[in-house]
């Protein structure tokens, strides 16, 4: 996977066939995160900690579903994600590669939960956690090739660097 | 992060969270919430670096730096703010499936 070219306000990058194969099955597997993964304080000190906590709960769970939806909906339109040649090309405005950056490391990070959240996966391998690590791998070098597109790119989105 | 980020869960904000001079400042005239992001071995140091600059608009020296303190040392105070303000930056950072939590300042 390599970007390619800004223009128009997309920022085009390249896959191969098995990148974009390997791109489009993974992304089937979002949302890996349990729902309510993560709590929104690890004190008792909050006012209203439980009702906070539930509606943090509920906002990531009406989240995640739209994500799906509007995720179904990249990887149908042609425009966005298509063969061309030998390869295939995803174009994506720079908040699109925000939100997949989003969805990647839902993954990336459910994966690794569902490992048992272990400090060194690899040491930790077994049967059962290997298709977890690579799934963890593999939308980890989405991701990257996604943030270095976005880097690259001149578009607008990004503050100062 | 990727590399060492052992979990350093804590049950408050601890002595040795350092805050900015701006949000110093601040922490002597009013009470709030810290927004905290704590270590994790999962999450790449550049894209953590990346959702600093996206969430809180900061330039990249700036998101670098608290990244590190988050690899390096456990955890980052990132901002102190009102309630709402604490929840909305925490909501941000967890849509980006980062570790972070905002804790009472006291």
């Amino acid at each position: 996977m390599k970007r390619l070219r800004s223009q128009g306000g997309f920022i085009e990058f390249q896959l191969s066939p098995s990148e974009s194969l390997l791109f489009a099955a993974i992304l089937s597997r979002y949302p890996c995160l349990p729902p309510a993964h993560q709590p929104l304080s690890k004190g008792r000190k909050l006012p209203d900690a439980a009702a906070d906590q539930r509606l943090l709960d509920e906002a990531l769970a009406e989240q995640r579903r739209e994500n799906k939806q509007q995720l179904d909906l990249l990887l149908a339109d042609p425009k966005r994600f298509r063969e061309h040649g030998a390869d295939w090309r995803l174009s994506l405005t720079p908040g699109d590669v925000e939100w997949l950056l989003q969805i990647l490391n839902d993954i990336r990070v459910g994966s690794w939960v569902r490992q048992g959240s272990p400090e060194d996966p690899y040491q930790h391998l077994t049967k059962k956690t290997a298709v977890d690590l690579e799934l963890m791998e593999m939308s980890g070098y989405f991701q990257m090739n996604l943030l270095a597109g976005l880097n690259a790119s001149s578009l607008p989105g990004r503050p100062n660097q | 992060m990727l590399e060492v980020m052992a979990e350093t869960a804590a049950p408050e904000l601890l002595p040795g969270i350092s805050l900015d001079a701006e949000e110093k400042s601040r922490s002597s005239l009013e009470p709030g919430y810290v927004v905290i992001c704590w270590n994790d071995p999962v999450n790449y140091m550049e894209y953590v670096t990346h959702v600093f600059q996206i969430v809180f608009r900061w330039p990249l020296q700036k998101a670098r730096r608290h990244m590190l303190q988050v690899h390096e040392q456990g955890k980052s105070a990132l901002a102190r703010e009102s309630l709402e303000k604490a929840e909305h930056y925490v909501h941000l950072l967890q849509k980006y499936s980062l570790h972070a939590t905002m804790e009472r300042d006291e």
